[in-house]
């Protein structure tokens, strides 16, 4: 009890700085700060308009003269000065074209025995005890309708003192904890930058590894190439022989990969119009989730980047390869066949290309790759053991050696690379957040859980099946705006710290989900409350400490100013 | 490794069919698909082909009904007889026909079918559906005015072959009734302004047996569509075979028929016959929910009023027809030439319409006027009028589908209080419910109903929840288990259970045409069974068309079977305002002693439906021309007398952008029923998340609805008194104007004088405004003037100004106090806004309660007439002192007149500098100050009176 009353008094002082002057009793619903205005006793002049003057017994006789609205700090009789209100020329006679501005921000409760506070003059004297911010109930002075509000300033102010202490002491741990996350974020931080120096080094060693297996393999391949040449040739017919029996086969492997191409596509246009049969067709205001995934996964399947489409000159490209051989059309195999071994290089065979017109290389190569994968898809063909191009060991063994060296110099690259951007990135003021990152907090909210994990994602999880849906993936910090009121009602723009996560899962008929996290100082990392404030577009109140003011000078670490 | 580059290859080739697959664009229109048009409808299309065949016989076509005069009898304001109908095959069937003449001044005429009310008939299939001609829908719609006229006595110099009745206030109406064949003419002072068969359209198909016939068809009718009829893969089992009614009716020299909602056109409805501007089909009428519907379309929607006007310059008519089964109306009008009408008023069309619906019987109901006042008055007396609403009804609703927790809408509720914008209801869309089983509450999502409301109430705001007819078919729901075990759900054609698929899935319908359904929903709602409600919830219902996903035009099989062996063909149209009424008399008494005013929303309505709820104009778009089509369906709803209507602010369906949106607020605070609502596909979009400018603007729109509550109580109160629309078009208020007969986009406020015109279009800066008379008209907020009769005034509109205009010679209430909620304004003062008129006069009415008992019936209320005469402003009593009258103006003592704004006063004022006040019961008059302000230009100088405090319900007098 005694010690709540010193702590009464002293948030008292703070505010009654101006009680001097306030000798003459002030007006109703008049604070301190505005008290210098109702001294006189003739005349009123209206704070925002001294030009205007009333007799002062115009002040607070509920009828609204000043075009400011400070003749009335006690009643609710200018509260439609606003600029919400559809203000007519005579709801400020004579004065409509100036200015709005209003002189007072509310009507002032003392609410003895807790903290002074304005109340907006709207509420005031409309029935409702608004206890929160007029715990002495003065702002129901009229009695309205027999209104009767008590003065609950002595509970109301003991409960909030108490709530009050255990603020401070709660900052008082928030704080602490926030050196806490510093030092750790320092220590992370200089953990990276020795672990950069370290890899830097690995780099240099492997580097120079690299080179020497390099050297190595051109040793081994340059012995193996004389090998190779060694080989022993064929003959230009037999060849042609087994080259006809071979495009006959893939021949055959077009025509018969075109027919299932058709039937396949003849089933696709079957199913995509029964799709978008289906999409102009359903109700959406039916709202059957079911329906409504399978139509946004049809759209974004319609939707994809497509390519050119079957395009006529490809078609006929393929008309000519299926064409029997002959004279006129792909190889003349006779002349191939009756061909004397006279030229007989190897080098021929591979320049038998070169009869077939270039596109038709590159299309027939495509083919059999294609028509071959597909039927080893459907178990038509047995898939290739291995591969049976033969290079000897050594060579493998030293191209292997090598290949290894050099996904490991790449990995160090990368990593140091990753390193180092990381130690570039923001992490917040001293970096604090490196501190967070990665730690996951989550809120139960009906169906649903939120999960938050600082710098990483934002997530809903299903409490039925527990599914996961992405609401975002971290992209940065950010300074935004939120509207807060003030002590006297007013909308005003406060900066936050927030973080902003997105490119989560896209939304039914709305973009991907995106979480704005907005952080307020708080003992513990908690999430407070997540809203979704547009289709799709969520907000979290996340408390931590990380956001707490002061103690980044580590210097002075023992300053408690709270 | 050699397989990526085949599979890319493939994409090639599929992705072309894609692509091809992708070019068919959705739509963002009805399906027509769903709903019949006359064509497909077979009694409409045998109706048309009547119609079609009597207009191409011309002179020789000869109605086949005649009255037999030897059965005519005429006893207490009612001429009772026996019509005859000659077949095809010369049959001669006999049709009871009663023609009552009503002390309201409304004739009614009756004609049934002898053999099926003495159910002298077969039904096919084994069906246990009524023989009867359904004959029940009064008891669901009329409240009374079928008092006999006293004074109506048959006219004895009437020629042979026809009987005249004289009836009507002061015997100015006469009934002149042609035996053969039979005709009626219905005249005012001599003059004939309403013909019933005229055109020789009547039409009763009398009961047959179904004959198998082969080879020709002997009688040379069309029986495709007697027996059977198929629409969208359902099939109509037409147990009773072929039975419409039809008639028509001509009114000669009108050129202009309104009403018979609900449709999305405009006011004056169109010809149906096809032709430029015309539709092909009738105006249908058939309760249906059509998913996205199309605008300037004679389409059926949720809801039907079967109740037309006719307006000519000084005169207004109407009839109502009443018949709860699927109607249709065609519309034509024709030179009057051949039948020159030299009367002063009549222009030189007649509009002739023809009405026919597909069972029950023929019952219609003719109205005389001549005004339209006296037509919604009469026609009040009959389905009663608008319910006095709670308060808290009239003022702003936000809604969404969904509010997705308590803790969302009790954020909501502190973002508003945040934000300084009043508001009074937050609206709970279905997800609210556990697994959409009403009654119930996600134990998830809203695991604190109790706590939410609580909060609500803290700044007296309200809940309304949305409750629906069709009941999930679960087992272990206690409401689908009761439903069942008691037998209280709809039956298929086989008297089985109907199940139907709606929100909840597999669902079954309650039959609210049983009374035991009645009682049963009535136990439903009370505080221990709907666990988890409060005394500030209130019901929403929604989906009564009855709604079925997978029924023939989204609704139930016209053969399903109802209470007293009606099939649904009988009743559809009245089936919505059957649950209604059954939510009405649930919410009446919650818990014994607590008696209020019920609220609640119907997306469904049939004529009747004022008296219990107000109505919405159903799922709407975010598109300026669903914006623009809201004045006149909202305009047409008022004058259907069912005038507490309005439109989901916003547009449902897609999102607004700010500019729409913020129209949208400026034209939605003229729908007597303001409510913002949204899909749950769109954007949040509640007031305060919208951004500068546009919050402001939206929020000044709002505030603007609440000052002006006091005048928008008193016109609800004057509707619930005598059925005036609460906004109303132009013809209305100057039914001598012909120049303004179609204009449907302008209103007026009750008898304020307040006239608006929402801008409806996009960029749009300035709009014109229609002014018929040659008072001055004031801008609302500047006060700069207007005058000049019969033409349009350019009026300046940028965004943030409402187009709005007062008109010389009122006195307008408002409180100026912006509340939270409008609740808490109950103990504000009052000013009172004066226009002047010609002579320099003023009046208006005020109409105050407690908003939310019955009290008023006893005398609860204050009701002010203020009065401008002779520079001297007064307040007289309108009330009629009651048991509760002293006790509430006990409560409304403290409760004054804080400010008095002449607009455009005497110049003589100038010099004044104050005014005598007299208060009754004063010992002696007193001053206030009175100032004089001038303005420039096209401005009118305006003068203020300070704090005249008189009490708001006593008797005082104002001396200028």
């Amino acid at each position: 009890m005694r010690l709540s009353q010193s702590l009464f008094l002293l948030t008292v002082a703070g505010s009654s700085a101006h009680a001097s002057s306030d000798k003459a009793a002030r007006p109703r619903g008049v604070g301190p700060e505005f008290a210098k205005f109702y001294q006189e006793t003739n005349t009123f002049t209206c704070i925002s308009n001294p030009a205007v003057k009333i007799p002062f017994s115009a002040v607070n006789d509920d009828f609204c003269d000043c075009p400011d609205g400070s003749d009335e700090p006690g009643t609710a009789a200018c509260s439609h000065l606003s600029q919400n209100s559809p203000l007519t020329v005579a709801d400020r006679p004579g004065h409509s074209e100036m200015e709005l501005t209003l002189a007072l921000p509310g009507f002032y409760c003392k609410n003895k025995g807790h903290r002074p506070s304005y109340v907006p003059f709207q509420r005031v004297n409309d029935g409702i005890c608004d206890y929160e911010l007029c715990c002495d109930g003065s702002d129901e002075w009229a009695r309205v309708g027999g209104t009767k509000c008590e003065d609950r300033c002595k509970e109301i102010g003991k409960k909030w003192r108490k709530e009050e202490e255990q603020r401070q002491k709660s900052m008082t741990a928030a704080l602490k904890k926030k050196k806490e996350l510093l030092v750790e974020a320092r220590r992370q931080q200089a953990d990276i930058q020795k672990n950069i120096a370290q890899l830097q080094s690995e780099i240099k060693e492997a580097d120079l590894k690299v080179a020497g297996l390099e050297a190595a393999l051109k040793v081994v391949e340059e012995q193996e190439r004389k090998v190779v040449r060694t080989k022993g040739k064929g003959k230009v017919n037999a060849l042609a022989g087994v080259a006809k029996a071979r495009v006959q086969e893939l021949r055959e492997g077009v025509l018969e990969l075109r027919q299932q191409r058709d039937d396949t596509l003849e089933r696709m246009k079957e199913l995509e119009e029964i799709l978008s049969k289906f999409k102009i067709e359903y109700n959406p205001n039916f709202n059957d989730e079911g329906v409504k995934r399978a139509v946004r996964s049809w759209e974004d399947y319609a939707a994809r980047e497509l390519g050119d489409g079957i395009s006529e000159d490809k078609e006929r490209d393929l008309e000519e390869i299926v064409k029997v051989d002959g004279k006129d059309s792909g190889v003349d195999w006779e002349h191939w066949e009756n061909e004397d071994d006279g030229c007989a290089e190897s080098d021929l065979v591979y320049k038998l290309a070169a009869y077939f017109p270039p596109s038709l290389v590159q299309f027939i190569e495509d083919k059999v790759l294609s028509a071959r994968s597909f039927l080893e898809d459907n178990g038509i063909l047995a898939k290739p053991n291995s591969d049976s191009s033969s290079e000897s060991k050594a060579v493998t063994d030293a191209r292997d050696a090598l290949k290894s060296a050099e996904d490991s110099l790449n990995r160090l690259n990368n990593k140091v690379n990753d390193q180092q951007s990381d130690l570039e990135k923001d992490y917040g003021s001293s970096g604090i957040f490196r501190a967070l990152k990665g730690q996951c907090i989550e809120k139960d909210a009906g169906e649903y859980k939120y999960e938050h994990c600082f710098l990483d994602s934002t997530k809903q999880i299903q409490k039925k099946g527990g599914s996961n849906m992405s609401m975002g993936k971290f992209t940065q910090i950010s300074i935004t705006t939120v509207e807060e009121l003030s002590e006297t009602g007013d909308v005003i723009n406060i900066e936050k710290v927030a973080l902003e996560y997105e490119r989560g899962q896209s939304c039914w008929n709305g973009p991907n989900r995106s979480t704005k996290v907005i952080l307020e100082c708080g003992e513990q990392n908690e999430i407070l409350k997540i809203a979704e404030d547009e289709k799709c577009v969520y907000s979290m109140l996340v408390t931590t400490p990380a956001v707490c003011p002061g103690g980044e000078d580590e210097a002075a670490p023992s300053k408690d100013e709270l | 490794m050699a397989g990526s580059r085949p599979v890319s290859a493939w994409t090639l080739f599929l992705s072309l069919l894609v692509l091809i697959g992708c070019i068919v664009v959705p739509g963002l229109t009805v399906k027509h698909e769903n709903f019949k048009t006359c064509a497909q409808s077979g009694f409409c299309k045998r109706n048309r082909a009547l119609a079609d065949d009597a207009s191409a016989q011309g002179t020789s076509w000869s109605s086949p009904y005649e009255l037999d005069s030897s059965t005519l009898q005429f006893k207490d304001g009612q001429l009772t007889g026996i019509l005859i109908k000659t077949t095809t095959a010369n049959e001669k069937l006999r049709l009871p026909i009663t023609v009552s003449f009503l002390e309201s001044g409304s004739a009614r005429v009756i004609v049934d079918e002898e053999k099926r009310m003495k159910g002298d008939i077969e039904i096919r299939h084994n069906s246990k559906v009524n023989k009867k001609r359904y004959d029940e829908t009064e008891k669901w719609v009329l409240m009374g005015g079928l008092e006999a006229s006293k004074s109506a006595a048959l006219n004895a110099e009437a020629e042979a072959g026809f009987t005249k009745v004289q009836y009507g206030p002061g015997d100015k109406f006469q009934a002149i009734i042609r035996h053969a064949p039979f005709e009626v003419e219905f005249q005012r002072d001599g003059q004939t302004h309403v013909q019933l068969n005229h055109q020789g359209l009547l039409n009763m198909e009398h009961w047959r047996p179904k004959v198998d016939k082969e080879g020709d068809n002997d009688s040379g009718e069309d029986e495709s569509t007697w027996w059977e009829e198929s629409f969208g893969g359902n099939t109509d089992s037409k147990p009773r075979g072929p039975e419409s009614v039809g008639i028509d009716v001509t009114f000669p020299g009108y050129s202009h028929v309104f009403g018979i909602p609900e449709h999305a056109d405009s006011l004056s409805l169109r010809e149906t016959r096809g032709g430029p501007g015309n539709h092909e089909n009738p105006y249908r009428m058939y309760n249906s929910d059509v998913f996205e519907y199309e605008l300037n379309s004679p389409m059926t929607l949720y809801g039907a009023i079967p109740f037309m006007q006719a307006h000519r310059k000084n005169s207004t008519v109407g009839v109502f027809w009443l018949n709860a089964a699927e109607t249709w109306v065609d519309i034509v009008k024709k030179p009057a030439s051949s039948n020159p009408l030299s009367l002063s008023g009549s222009s030189k069309t007649n509009t002739q319409t023809h009405w026919f619906s597909e069972a029950g019987r023929i019952d219609l109901f003719v109205f005389l006027g001549p005004s339209p006042q006296e037509i919604s008055k009469t026609y009040g007396q009959l389905t009663g009028y608008t319910q006095l609403p709670q308060h808290f009804a009239i003022a702003y609703h936000q809604c969404r589908w969904n509010y997705i927790t308590d803790e969302d809408v009790k954020d909501v509720d502190a973002k508003f209080d945040k934000y300084q914008i009043p508001y009074d209801v937050i609206w709970l869309d279905l997800d609210y419910t556990d697994d959409r089983k009403y009654f119930t509450w996600d134990p998830l999502t809203f695991p604190n109903p109790k706590g939410m409301q609580e909060k609500l109430d803290e700044s007296e705001r309200k809940l309304v929840v949305l409750i629906d007819p069709h009941i999930k078919n679960k087992d272990d729901y206690y409401v689908s288990k009761e439903l069942n075990s008691k037998g209280l759900a709809v039956q298929n054609k086989d008297g089985d259970v109907y199940d139907g698929w709606c929100w909840p899935g597999s669902s079954h319908w309650v039959d609210c045409f049983n009374p035991a359904a009645f009682t049963w929903w009535n136990s439903l709602h009370k505080y221990d069974k709907f666990q988890g409600s409060l005394s500030n919830l209130f019901i929403w219902n929604d989906m009564n068309e009855p709604s079925v996903f997978n029924g023939p035009e989204t609704t139930m099989p016209k053969d399903n079977i109802h209470y007293g062996d009606w099939e649904h063909r009988d009743i559809h149209n009245v089936n919505g305002i059957t649950l209604v009424n059954a939510t009405y008399q649930a919410l009446l008494e919650r818990k014994k002693g607590e008696v209020r005013r019920p609220f609640i929303l119907t997306r469904s309505y049939y004529a009747g439906a004022q008296r219990m709820s107000a109505m919405w104009t159903g799922d709407n778009q975010a598109t300026w021309d669903h914006l623009a089509i809201s004045l006149p369906m909202v305009l047409t709803n008022g004058i259907a007398g069912f005038p507490f209507a309005g439109a989901d602010v916003g547009g449902f369906f897609h999102n607004p952008d700010k500019e729409l949106l913020s129209r949208w607020y400026q034209a939605g605070i003229w729908y007597p029923f303001f409510r913002a609502h949204a899909h749950i596909d769109t954007r949040r979009r509640e007031p305060y998340l919208i951004s500068e400018p546009h919050r402001t603007i939206i929020s000044q729109a709002i505030r603007l609805r609440y000052q002006l509550l006091p005048a928008w109580y008193t016109a609800f109160h004057e509707a619930s008194i005598n059925g005036t629309p609460i906004v109303r078009p132009q013809y209305y208020e100057f039914p001598d104007d012909e120049e303004g007969f179609a204009i449907d986009d302008q209103l007026y406020l009750g008898n304020t004088g307040l006239l608006a015109k929402p801008v409806v279009t996009e960029n749009t800066f300035t709009t014109d405004i229609y002014i018929s008379d040659g008072e001055k008209y004031y801008d609302y907020f500047d006060y700069t003037v207007y005058q000049g009769a019969g033409k349009k005034h350019t009026v300046p509109a940028p965004e943030d100004k409402i187009p709005l205009l007062i008109q010389g010679g009122h006195v307008i209430p408002r409180r100026d106090r912006p509340r939270r909620s409008s609740a808490l304004m109950r103990w504000d003062p009052y000013t009172l806004i004066l226009t002047l008129n010609k002579n320099g006069e003023a009046d208006g009415t005020l109409y105050v309660d407690d908003g939310e008992t019955f009290d008023y019936e006893r005398g609860g209320y204050i009701h002010r007439q203020f009065q401008f005469r002779d520079s001297i402003l007064s307040s007289e009593d309108l009330g009629t002192k009651g048991p509760k009258t002293a006790e509430y103006l006990k409560t409304m003592a403290g409760v004054t007149v804080e400010r008095v704004v002449v607009v455009d006063p005497p110049k003589a004022w100038k010099d004044k500098s104050t005014v005598t006040v007299i208060e009754d019961g004063a010992k002696t008059a007193s001053t206030s100050s009175l100032e004089y302000f001038e303005q420039q230009g096209s401005k009118a100088s305006y003068a203020v009176v300070k704090s005249p405090n008189v009490g708001i319900g006593k008797s005082w007098r104002i001396e200028f």
